[in-house]
């Protein structure tokens, strides 16, 4: 049994802890129902935020892709599809050689970055656990079920040789893309 | 007439600090960081006052206004760096900087914004 003195401490830190977070759900409460927080595109999040957010982000998408079979990535069919899905999907919101992204995507919160440097910053099943499943209250979609399997690792497979690729050929291996079938030039590289 | 003596004073404070190129600016800096966000800047290049991830696609245009040249070979003045970002491709036709379609005004904005911001 504590002495009367350690009880007495005991008690008037846990009363300490239990007024101290009703204060903060107090004040929490306040600030959510008054509308303080600014939800607007214009307004930035605040660097540290920005940071552990991203980190979070980063952990969170190495963690859940360290599973993923990745299966032979870069014939030329293969980069020239991803190429044409590229054109199709991301570079609206993400730009591409030579050209930025349309204005949906230049004014989004957080922005999509480009994607030259994609293939430096996460590996192939990283980057198709990002385009398969998007990442939440960012804006990046999920394409589980609008791509198929095969186009997914397509796109992956064109991130992949993106770095190399000037204004000049991103514009030659997207030129075929709405038609019925891409040809296979192999100019791709 | 208080405020007046005031900003005079704030002026000649100023003036101490060394060169203050911010007088000569053009245009409102504060609008101009708005614009920046907005036209996806921050996208490819690390800019001071606006926040985003490490990215090093672009280069950084922190200290910009320390610069003798912009863009490689033009000299840095604000007229420059608005025709910079207005048209990238008139002063360097390879470069891989897009034009993103910037107005006269959000270009200026920008300009001043870049060269008065801080660390």
């Amino acid at each position: 049994m504590p002495s009367t003195r350690n009880r007495l401490i005991l008690k008037t830190a846990a009363a300490t802890l239990v007024l101290a977070g009703l204060a903060a759900a107090i004040t929490g409460f306040v600030v959510l129902r008054a509308g303080w927080y600014d939800t607007t595109a214009t307004s930035q999040h605040l660097q540290p935020v920005y940071t552990v957010l991203e980190l979070g982000m980063r952990y969170s998408v190495r963690n859940h892709s360290s599973e993923v079979k990745v299966p032979p990535l870069g014939a030329p069919q293969q980069v020239l599809r991803g190429a044409a899905v590229y054109s199709a999907q991301c570079a609206q919101c993400h730009g591409g050689p030579g050209f930025a992204q349309s204005k949906i995507g230049q004014s989004m919160q957080p922005v999509p970055g480009p994607l030259v440097d994609a293939s430096a910053r996460w590996q192939p099943r990283e980057l198709y656990w990002i385009t398969k499943h998007g990442i939440k209250m960012s804006g990046m979609p999920a394409w589980q079920f609008h791509l198929s399997e095969a186009d997914l690792w397509a796109v992956v497979s064109f991130m992949g040789v993106l770095p190399a690729l000037s204004a000049r050929d991103y514009a030659r291996v997207t030129a075929g893309a709405n038609g019925p079938a891409a040809p296979a030039t192999g100019a791709a590289r | 007439m208080k405020a007046r003596f005031l900003f005079c004073a704030l002026a000649l404070l100023a003036g101490c600090q060394g060169k203050a190129p911010a007088n000569s600016v053009r245009g409102d800096p504060e609008r101009g960081r708005l614009a920046l966000a907005q036209h996806a800047c921050r996208a490819c290049h690390m800019i001071p006052g606006l926040t985003g991830p490490e990215t090093h696609v672009g280069r950084s245009l922190a200290g910009l206004a320390e610069r003798r040249f912009i863009a490689g070979s033009l000299p840095n003045n604000q007229d420059s760096l608005v025709r910079w970002i207005r048209n990238p491709q008139s002063v360097d036709p390879r470069t891989a900087m897009p034009n993103l379609g910037v107005s006269e005004r959000d270009a200026l904005d920008m300009s001043a914004w870049l060269l008065t911001a801080k660390e």
